[in-house]
């Protein structure tokens, strides 16, 4: 955190992270809320790019902005009321009270942490290095996630299918 | 390219650049100021480049488009009609960019700018030259999928605040496809990938030129996937289903008028120079040509495969016609990613035997080549049997033809109606 | 579980890059499929049966060119046909033989078009409809050369034809039937075995020789049907009954045999074009009519205008998209009393909400495609 364009870039990141993360709460209309969503692990992804995690930041552009994104405008247009405002909700003030409290114990969690820097050089090739780690070292729970990724497919396939079929008898 | 190396060595427009750098260094300017200039310079010459580009290729398309069809095409405006794109900017300016009641007025304004940034944006990974890439990521090839990926967002802001129906499915058609063709784009890079052992766009090229070989050569299934992934990506014909325009009339961009529409347009030429532009990293050598390289600035053998790249998706549009959406989806999962899953297989086992066994590229890679060829052309030819493809219920057929009147000659026993 | 879903309405049309003209189709959409489709009709409407009946018999033959100004000179060859029935003319042999040229060559350009448009709504990039307007061409070219118009042609006479061909006519038409084979061939290289266009036409529109039959279909819809039925062999009028060709029938009822049928039909309309330049006579291109029917009567000075008697007639012919009819009711006046068009655009259009529910919006493009609709002759 040295030179001067990285502290440029980590201060423009934050803002953008954090900001539209709160308009993504704050903005009424639930396709503006996904649009900022988008911009704020954009943000995220830069914010690795700035601490040389190339991998993990493109992959974090790649999943989160393409892939989660779509799956949440999936289910917006699948939401019966998604262009309209959203009306005042009693659950406001909980909402506020909550998300303080989490929000006072991470910055309290973050403050008391001793943060201790280490002092051995970053990866050259964090890619090659991460494929090394997933498939040597945690190779099992690599493994699983695989299986668990299958299991969850093969269901939603299964579950699918059976409404498919149904719709066609009623049909 | 050893020999000269200097600033004035124009084979290679890198050596300029770091000529530049040192000079500015040497003024005694703090460390980020070459490296600043250095970033401006590159961001601006690619933009002028890929303006000239496009002007230059509205006018080829549209000349080569109208040869296919017993035309002459544009050559009114300026020598030839070389000015067309000019032309067509102007226009595109002067017009009025209306914009509909009843839209979402800020999403409608941003969705041309945040289709433009993604597009330009990838422009930084792709290797020009030898020391001409902007910025080379150690991912690069993953970035460029990573940042097409984006491209549907904005897409999908087009779509849904139109606030048109003809739009929203236009959208909606270009999400799925999306969903369906990464997965087939990120596969097929995946085959290259294994076998470079690297994400680096200008390991490709050195990968290449140091076996003396193109990758489409020995992974030819990976290159054919690739260009119709990515042909999906960049919603041209045959694959433009999401602005269909005989269903859709211009589906997600049918609202936008002006310079508004003119964003959509440049940006679609946009990603399909970058596509153009990773094909030829991936699989035709990138700047190099077996040696050529040596005499001619790598750039311009680069950006004449780029334009001979972009010759056949222009070809393409002029030819094919369109498929369905669900049918271009069940060709994405069901054709195209067995394939790509056969390929990375082969390609993986290619590479753990070449590896383990340290056998000498020359002597192993015609095999590979061999190898895969006939797997690619067997498996498709397979496949496509086994979906029913191909054969004689498949084929075409003339209508019949009889003397005898009021006869009834239909077979069809499926259900009437649709 | 089961998603509720929320139908919605689209207008494809009037303005809309498919529909060939100002039609419009009202779809109720669930997604992508249709669930319920309206066409609404009426945008071209010129009140063509109402304006007949204000002008004289001869001046209607300009009115037939643009109810289907695709195929001017079937239009013009069914009024006159029929105008001839109620008057008993004798049409004599070389204008028929001229009748039957200018009806196929109008056939094939009629074709041209509705194979190529039918390809550009599968989703080609216009190619195949440029390649086709190129032949068209020179077959309007040919009209220009028999007759001074191309598209809104004026040709046929009550009675025979406006003006004889010029001596370089059948020479030129022999040029064009050398090359035009060849042509076809191309065309169904490219598109009867295009496995993109066999996939989003085959299996689409499916209808039944009964349904075909039932909806009173004509022309390539009920013959891609199965149903081998052509007017020019059931009834033949012109010089169609001196001349050999063939049916095309489809098997299988679907968008796709429709296509094959008109590409098969092209090639026997080069078939009969190649028959009757050979065998056309030399002869009168114009019958001579008695003047009791062409002057009003008692009036000696009064220009010449045709009468016919009280009385009706029906005629029909095998225009390119079905059976054109004309009913003429004349009450012994200088214009038509009644004058009724049954136009094949019209009634082959009936079916299309059953072809087109269920189906998804994709389809309903190549179903009307595939019907050939001119809307200037659904709407008069």
């Amino acid at each position: 955190m040295e030179d001067t364009g990285t502290v440029v870039a980590f201060w423009a990141l934050a803002i953008i992270t954090i900001g539209s993360a709160f308009m993504v709460a704050a903005v009424r209309n639930l396709i503006h809320a996904v649009v900022f969503l988008v911009l704020s692990f954009l943000g995220v992804a830069g914010l690795y790019i700035t601490l040389s995690a190339d991998f993990v930041g493109v992959v974090q552009i790649l999943i989160y902005s393409g892939a989660i994104a779509i799956l949440v405008i999936f289910a917006i247009v699948l939401t019966p009321q998604a262009g309209r405002d959203n009306a005042e909700t009693s659950m406001r003030l909980p909402a506020v009270v909550l998300s303080g409290l989490v929000a006072t114990m991470l910055g309290y969690a973050s403050i008391d942490t001793n943060w201790s820097i280490s002092d051995r050089p970053g990866f050259e090739e964090t890619a090659s290095a991460i494929g090394v780690a997933l498939l040597d070292k945690y190779i099992l729970p690599f493994e699983i996630a695989a299986a668990l990724m299958l299991v969850a497919m093969l269901g939603a396939i299964i579950i699918v299918r059976d409404e498919g079929t149904e719709g066609a008898a009623e049909d | 390219m050893p020999i000269l190396a200097k600033w004035y060595d124009f084979r290679d427009l890198g050596n300029a650049i770091g000529a530049l750098q040192d000079q500015i260094l040497d003024w005694g300017a703090p460390d980020w100021v070459p490296y600043v200039v250095s970033g401006i310079i590159g961001v601006v010459g690619i933009l002028l480049w890929l303006l000239v580009s496009q002007i230059i290729f509205i006018w080829i398309e549209r000349r080569v488009i109208g040869l296919m069809h017993n035309r002459i095409g544009p050559n009114r405006v300026g020598p030839m009609g070389l000015l067309q794109g000019v032309a067509d900017a102007i226009k595109l300016l002067l017009k009025e960019a209306i914009t509909p009641r009843a839209t979402d007025t800020i999403l409608f304004w941003a969705a041309p700018i945040a289709i433009f940034i993604p597009a330009m944006v990838v422009f930084a990974v792709i290797p020009f030259g030898e020391g001409m890439v902007l910025s080379d990521l150690d991912v690069g090839v993953l970035f460029f999928v990573a940042i097409g990926s984006i491209n549907t967002i904005a897409v999908f802001a087009a779509g849904w605040s139109s606030n048109n129906k003809f739009a929203l499915i236009g959208a909606m058609r270009q999400i799925a496809m999306l969903i369906s063709y990464e997965l087939v784009q990120v596969f097929a890079i995946l085959g290259v990938v294994i076998m470079v052992g690297s994400m680096r766009m200008v390991d490709f090229v050195e990968w290449q030129s140091g076996n003396d070989v193109w990758m489409f050569a020995i992974q030819p299934l990976a290159l054919v996937a690739f260009i119709i992934a990515g042909l999906v990506e960049v919603n041209r014909s045959p694959a433009d289903i999401s602005e269909a325009e005989s269903e859709l009339i211009a589906g997600f961009h049918t609202e936008y008028s002006g310079i508004k529409f003119g964003f959509f347009y440049a940006a679609e030429y946009f990603a399909t120079f970058a596509l153009c532009g990773v094909i030829v990293t991936l699989f035709m050598g990138g700047w190099t040509l077996w040696g050529l390289e040596e005499w001619v600035p790598g750039f311009l053998i680069f950006l004449t495969k780029l334009y001979a790249v972009f010759f056949i998706f222009i070809w393409a549009r002029g030819t094919l016609p369109r498929l369905r959406i669900d049918q271009l989806m069940a060709f994405s999962w069901k054709f195209l990613l067995e394939l790509m899953f056969v390929n990375i297989l082969v390609v993986g086992l290619e590479t753990l035997i070449w590896r383990e066994g340290g056998y000498d590229a020359a002597t192993v890679l015609p095999i590979f080549a061999a190898i895969n060829w006939v797997l690619a052309i067997g498996l498709a030819i397979f496949w496509a049997r086994m979906l029913g493809h191909g054969t004689a219920s498949s084929a075409g057929k003339r209508a019949t033809l009889t003397q005898e009147l009021g006869a009834i000659y239909y077979e069809g026993a499926g259900t009437p109606g649709a | 579980m089961t998603l509720k879903s929320e139908p919605y309405v689209i207008n494809v049309g009037p303005q809309h890059p498919s529909t060939h003209g100002v039609f419009r189709l009202r779809l109720t959409m669930d997604g992508e499929k249709i669930i319920d489709a309206e066409m609404i009709i009426g945008y071209l409407h010129r009140s063509m049966e109402k304006l007949a009946e204000e002008r004289t018999y001869t001046q209607n033959i300009p009115f037939t060119d643009r109810t289907d100004y695709l195929a001017a000179m079937t239009g013009n060859l069914a009024y006159v046909m029929a105008v001839e029935k109620m008057m008993e003319i004798d049409v004599p042999e070389r204008a028929d033989w001229l009748r039957t040229i200018m009806a196929e060559l109008q056939r094939f350009a009629s074709h041209c078009m509705a194979v190529g448009t039918f390809a550009n709504d599968c989703g080609t990039w216009q190619t195949p409809v440029m390649h086709m307007i190129r032949d068209r061409e020179k077959i309007l070219d040919l009209f220009e050369m028999a007759c001074g118009a191309r598209l809104t042609t004026n040709y046929m006479r009550i009675g025979g034809v406006s003006r004889d061909i010029p001596p370089e006519f059948l020479p030129a038409l022999a040029v064009l039937l050398k090359d035009l084979p060849k042509r076809v061939k191309e065309y169904e290289d490219l598109l009867l075995n295009n496995e993109i266009i066999i996939a989003r036409s085959r299996g689409i529109a499916k209808l039944t020789p009964e349904e075909a039959i039932a909806y009173s279909l004509s022309g390539p819809m009920l013959r891609g049907s199965g149903v081998a039925w052509d007017l020019r062999k059931a009834d033949p009028y012109a010089a169609y009954d001196k001349v050999e060709f063939d049916i095309a029938v489809g098997t299988n009822g679907d968008a796709y045999d429709r296509f094959a049928v008109r590409m098969a039909e092209m090639l026997q309309s080069l078939r009969i074009l190649e028959q009757c330049a050979d065998m056309i006579t030399e002869g009168p291109i114009h019958a001579r009519m008695s003047t009791s029917t062409v002057q009003p009567v008692g009036d000696p000075v009064a220009p010449l205008v045709i009468r016919p008697p009280e009385g009706e007639a029906y005629a029909r012919i095998e225009s390119p998209r079905g059976e054109l009819g004309f009913y003429i009711v004349s009450d012994g006046g200088i214009a038509p009393y009644r004058f009724h068009i049954r136009a094949p655009s019209f009634i082959n259009l009936t079916p299309l909400k059953k072809m087109t529910v269920g189906a998804t919006i994709a389809d309903a493009v190549v179903v009307l495609g595939s019907v050939d609709i001119v809307v200037g002759e659904v709407d008069r």
